[in-house]
């Protein structure tokens, strides 16, 4: 350890004492003395003084006037490590007493001159006197460009000054000559040729080598200004005295360029391909090209083997810095201060906006593409983006189901089986524009377009029995054909405007939006139904359904919303809002029955309406902050008024209007505290109205499915919801034990339900109605701890719902209530990074009781388990296997279904740098992969099974520009 | 001892040289960048942290406003109490960090992966390398030093003002000729700038330790053991142990 001596007093000390014994004039024994005298010091100061010394100087300007106050360091000259330090006096002078005889890097510094720095080696004697130290003055220029306008650090070394130059703004494609002629020193004359610090530079290097010979121009005139991280000028030996090797004492100017590492710019990709048997292929092919303010990106991909389109690393890699945009929500609410992250929108095919991670799809046979590209430009101020998307799924569902409708004291089974063809294509296109107009204004724009058409191929045998079971009376008989096609357009466009005052917390935010949404459909309706009641070989009579029918429909939505944040005082915020919206409908619906004549137009069913939503609301609430506690309430008030307009088509002068409005009072109570050790309780209520549905409120009776048969309710109103939720969350990251628990509870005024009513022939009709009294509840928890820390966890959950639903059976209310018990656990065990295995269990039980048919009641048990092992294998193998085991048991129908999936696969990483990997895969060892669910909802129990894509091998092989990474662990959550 | 009686020396020589010692407030601005620390973690593959610095790198960089009061003899580092800009509070943190020079003491108080610890120890200097390298920062002409973290295994460089007499830093760092007014941790993982130098008189209440605060009480050995076990745990267990420990 080194000494570290304070000295400023033993500098004046040794000041006063030069007066009166200055050193070249002490004797022999008086320096014996002083030599005692130290010693002693040193001993009764540090107990040892071996081997030390004085070190003392002046620190002065060239003039020779000593500079006060300058920072004098001591360092270790093998690593400049600071040793001693300390300032000097009045007069300049400094002095460091007693330190250790080893050479030293004294080093000065002091405001407007160059630092000063010098090797000492101690001389023989307690006292090295260096004498006066003259600093040299910085050149002014230098400064004052350099350190005080582009604020760049300058680095001395010798007489070599060098700087960034990425401080100095260039235009961008701007050449090192535009470079220069901005750095301070420098000089361009009208050739091209360069003056530093007056002289003219002989030589110009790139990385320190020569480029394009001595054509100085070369480099400066052709290099761009990007790509220059530094710029050095020294003056480097001549170059005769670099070929004989003798220092000839003649000096060039010389300019080193020294290139930007390159790791801001780049490209990588990714591609990987599978074959496999009974014709399964997938393939998927990423790049991506980008610098600091560009990022392009395109993507394809297609399989048949149910994978599913872009997954959210797909996604990520697709859409760069705009995978996720703060506060692109224009319509503001409650809790409009927080901005917050939107996700996707509403539904895979209806979004306007790319969609991930639907994940794989687990029924049926799926042929995916998808492909597309995207850009950005983003800046700190400027944001731009703009994608194309093209995704198309066909989809192949054979599947048999069976369904029990519960009716008063009665039931109906149906058998079906059918066939589905549907084919959905969507081209999506993007801009987004966000600008920070400057340190209190910003604005977004985004436009988004979806381009859409499909095909849906649906064939279906039914048959229903009265009774419960399949072997009950036949009732009748029904064979579907039917064919739908449509193409849809929509668009929508948003500008958010955020203003923040310069009043900290007030904020002011408006928002305009304009979305259109075209569509037509054509769809023809094909079926025979026979109805047996008197006999079970020959119907008593025979419905044929031969309907085709087309559909326009318009929407156009304009929509506003404005925001206005105050604060009241440091913890009390009040925040008022105000929503717009007008959605005018305009459909064209025409029903043809085709018969032997021709087609005949439908008027009970065809249609034309125009219909005018408007909504306004406004709502204030009033918001407590302080250290961690949130709290807010408040209340809006909202009106939405109806205005329709019905007839059979456009010349049809008989018009029903429907012109109704419907007023609500909102309430919204919301808490957040952020308890200390990362302890988290939140709850809220809210009210929510859900206006009703435009197809509801017609008035028609829709007859195209004849068991099926719907009525429209011009009387209705909206739906009220009141939802309720409280939770709180703990995670330690010290013990990794992490612990959430919370119930939900939702209350429904005038829910919208379907009364039924089931006739003679079992054909259903149904009719929206209102009705209150709905209502569901759950409560979940989660715990999870280590067993051995990062070696083995076990994770237990376990939930409960309640769900009340109302249903008018043949006039008659029932109430179907579900109890619902999930429990579960799941147990990792990660013991090295070569073997792993992760273990889950899931069971739930749906206990359904129906009110009007107490006998009926339902149990139906779901069971999961799962395991995947993971081990590595010398020679970068790896094996993976997954086995699932699902079991859907219905002790009422004697449904046991249980259904073992084994996924297997092994695989090598290969090439150099590990960018390859070959994989082979088996898929469902077993072929046991049905597509199964069981339900019970309403007054109805269901099974269904489709088939399914089942066992398949696949050989696949993938690319990886920057290498394929594998590990036998799950991929984590950790970052 | 032989390090307190210097530094006890040092601070009696320095009063005596400036009959008013300096004292004042500097306000920092502390910008961590996420995705630069996700680019270390080990266990994350090229793939995932490239797609990190593609999704969030160009938005990246968590500010935080911290504030340096000192007068010649001490100094507390902590967060700046500011208004919430958009109605939301969070929790504040605990954390400030007390240096003594006179006493050669310190006090760390903060909170290290959801726990509060009250670290009370004797002042030890990190070894510093001073560099010849110089800019200014808010006016003020600074140095460059390097040193190293051992324990989060970081390299600090840290911007001294030989003008501003006082040994002190921001987070962990002091023990320059001047006050360190920017700090970089490995390679601008963080950076902490000053973007105010206030000198003016500093109230003794706002140098003054919280009568109530609670912490488990360490030395710096059982912090460092601490600190190093977490961190190695955390990435054994494929977790960032940075969204907890600060950086």
């Amino acid at each position: 350890m080194e000494i570290i001596d304070g000295f400023h007093n033993i500098a004046i000390k040794y000041l006063s004492v030069t007066t009166f014994y200055p050193l070249n004039h002490l004797t022999a024994l008086k320096k014996i003395l002083l030599l005692l005298c130290c010693c002693l010091a040193g001993l009764a100061t540090h107990a040892q003084s071996g081997g030390r010394f004085t070190m003392k100087g002046v620190i002065a300007d060239t003039s020779g006037v000593g500079l006060p106050e300058a920072t004098v360091m001591l360092l270790l000259p093998k690593d400049s490590s600071l040793v001693n330090f300390g300032r000097t006096d009045k007069q300049g002078a400094f002095e460091f007493k007693n330190i250790k005889r080893v050479p030293y890097l004294l080093k000065v510094s002091y405001v407007g001159y160059l630092p000063y720095q010098q090797n000492v080696n101690p001389k023989e004697g307690d006292v090295t006197d260096l004498g006066k130290l003259g600093m040299k003055f910085l050149n002014q220029d230098l400064y004052e460009v350099v350190i005080k306008t582009a604020r760049a650090p300058l680095s001395i070394r010798g007489d070599t000054v060098e700087y960034d130059p990425r401080a100095f703004k260039v235009p961008p494609g701007a050449t090192v000559e535009d470079l220069l002629r901005r750095l301070p020193g420098m000089q361009i004359e009208q050739d091209g040729s360069i003056k530093a610090q007056g002289e003219s530079v002989k030589r110009v290097t790139v990385d320190g080598k020569r480029f394009f010979g001595d054509d100085v121009k070369a480099a400066t005139k052709n290099l761009p200004a990007e790509a220059i991280s530094k710029v050095q000028v020294f003056n480097d030996k001549t170059e005769q005295s670099r070929i004989t090797g003798v220092d000839d004492g003649k000096h060039e100017k010389t300019l080193n360029l020294q290139l930007k590492d390159s790791h801001k710019k780049g490209g990588f990709g990714k591609a990987s391909v599978g074959i496999g048997t009974d014709k399964r292929l997938e393939g998927k092919i990423n790049y991506n090209r980008f610098n600091e303010k560009n990022q392009f990106s395109v993507i394809g991909l297609g399989n048949n083997t149910n994978s599913g389109g872009m997954s959210w690393d797909d996604y990520q890699d697709f859409r760069g810095s705009q995978s996720f945009n703060w506060g692109d929500d224009g319509d503001f609410g409650f809790g409009g201060g927080v901005r917050y992250i939107s996700f996707g929108g509403d539904g895979d095919d209806q979004s306007l906006t790319i969609q991930a991670g639907s994940g794989g799809q687990n029924r049926g046979f799926n042929k995916n593409w998808a492909g597309g590209a995207n850009y950005n430009f983003d800046e700190k101020k400027t944001k731009f983006n703009t994608s194309y998307y093209y995704n198309q799924t066909g989809q192949t569902l054979d599947g048999i189901s069976r369904q029990t409708t519960y009716l008063t004291n009665s039931a109906f089974t149906k058998l079906d089986t059918n066939g589905r063809r549907n084919f959905n294509a969507n081209h999506r296109g993007g801009l987004r524009f966000e600008k920070t107009l400057d340190s209190l204004n910003s604005l977004i724009i985004i436009s988004n377009m979806r381009l859409g058409n499909g095909t849906s191929d649906y064939k279906s045998h039914q048959e229903y029995f009265r009774g419960e079971q399949e072997v009950d009376q036949l009732s009748t008989v029904s064979d579907f054909a039917n064919y739908s096609d449509f193409n849809s357009f929509a668009l929508g466009n948003t500008a958010i405007f955020r203003h923040k005052f310069r009043k900290k917390g007030r904020n002011f935010a408006a928002s305009f939006a304009y979305n259109v949404n075209n569509s037509t459909g054509n769809v023809m309706q094909r079926s025979t139904n026979r109805f047996f009641k008197s006999s079970q070989t020959s119907p008593d009579s025979v419905v044929n359904i031969n309907q085709n029918n087309d559909t326009k429909s318009l929407r156009n939505q304009i929509k506003s919303s404005l925001l206005y944040i105050e604060p009241l005082s440091k913890k009390f915020f009040l925040e008022t809002f105000y929503n717009f919206s007008l959605k005018t409908d305009d459909v064209d619906r025409n029903v043809y029955d085709i018969t032997e004549g021709g087609s005949e137009m439908n008027l009970n069913l065809s249609r034309y309406y125009k219909n005018r939503s408007t909504y306004n609301r406004g709502g204030t609430t009033l918001r407590y902050s302080n250290k961690g506690i949130n709290l807010s309430a408040g209340l809006g008030a909202q009106e939405i008024r109806l205005n329709g307009d019905f007839a059979v088509n456009q010349s049809d002068p008989v018009r029903t209007k429907i012109d109704r409005s419907f007023f609500n009072w909102t309430p919204n109570f919301s808490l957040n505290f952020d308890l200390k050790q990362n302890r988290y309780l939140y709850g809220s209520y809210s009210v929510n109205v859900q206006e009703p549905n435009i197809r509801d409120l017609q008035p028609i009776v829709d007859n195209s499915n004849p068991l099926y048969i719907r009525v429209g309710n011009p009387s209705l109103v909206p739906t009220l919801s009141h939802s309720g939720n409280l939770g709180f969350n703990y995670f330690n990251p010290g013990s990794f034990i992490q612990m959430f628990f919370g119930a939900n509870y939702n209350y429904y005024e005038n829910q919208v339900i379907y009364s039924q009513t089931v006739s003679e022939n079992l054909v259903t009709t149904t009719m929206a109605t209102n009705i209150s009294g709905g209502n569901s509840f759950s409560l979940y928890g989660n715990y999870g701890f280590p067993i051995v820390k990062t070696k083995s966890n076990l994770n237990l959950n376990v939930s409960y719902n309640r769900n009340n639903n109302l249903t008018n059976i043949n006039t008659v209310l029932n109430e179907t209530n579900t109890n619902g018990y999930n429990w579960g656990m799941r147990l990792d065990y990660t013991p090295s990074d070569k073997f792993t295995i992760y273990t889950n269990a899931n069971w739930s039980i749906n206990d359904t009781k129906y009110s009007i048919s107490s006998g009926q009641n339902q149990k139906i048990v779901n069971t999961n388990y799962g395991a995947e092992m993971n081990f590595k294998m010398p020679k970068d193998i790896y094996f993976n296997s997954r086995f699932s085991y699902n079991s859907y048991v219905n002790d009422r129908f004697d449904f046991d279904q249980k259904m073992p999936i084994l996924n297997l696969s092994v695989y090598k990483t290969m090439l150099k740098s590990k960018k390859g990997e070959i994989r082979l895969s088996a898929y469902d060892v077993f072929n046991k992969n049905r597509g199964i669910s069981q339900q019970a909802y309403g007054n109805v129990v269901s099974q269904e099974q489709v088939r399914t894509l089942a066992r398949y091998f696949m050989l696949s092989f993938t690319y990886n520009m920057r290498g394929v990474t594998h590990s036998v662990r799950r991929k984590g959550y950790g970052y | 001892m032989k390090r307190l009686f210097i530094f006890i020396f040092f601070l009696l020589s320095h009063n005596y040289l400036h009959a008013q010692a300096q004292e004042g407030v500097v306000t920092y601005e502390r910008t961590q960048y996420y995705t630069k620390i996700i680019a270390r973690l080990t266990f994350l593959s090229q793939e995932e942290k490239d797609r990190a610095k593609m999704t969030w790198g160009n938005d990246d960089g968590w500010k935080q406003k911290m504030v340096l009061y000192f007068n010649g003899k001490e100094s507390k580092y902590e967060a700046l109490k500011e208004d919430s800009e958009d109605g939301w509070s969070g929790r504040p943190e605990d954390f400030f960090i007390y240096r003594n020079f006179e006493t050669e003491k310190k006090i760390e108080f903060e909170t290290v992966s959801g726990k509060t610890y009250f670290l009370e120890d004797s002042l030890i200097t990190p070894k510093w390398q001073v560099m010849n390298k110089i800019k200014e920062i808010q006016g003020y002409m600074c140095m460059m030093a390097v040193s190293k973290d051992p324990v989060k295994n970081q390299t600090i460089t840290a911007w001294f003002a030989n003008d501003l007499v006082m040994q002190s830093g921001p987070e962990k760092f002091f023990g320059l000729p001047g006050l360190i007014l920017e700090l970089d941790i490995n390679d601008g993982d963080v950076i902490i700038t000053a973007s105010k130098v206030d000198l003016k008189p500093v109230k003794p209440e706002l140098l003054a330790i919280p009568k109530k605060i609670k912490g488990k009480k360490v030395n710096q050995v059982q912090y460092d053991a601490m600190l190093t076990d977490l961190i190695t745990t955390s990435i054994k267990g494929r977790r960032n142990p940075f969204w907890s420990i600060r950086y």
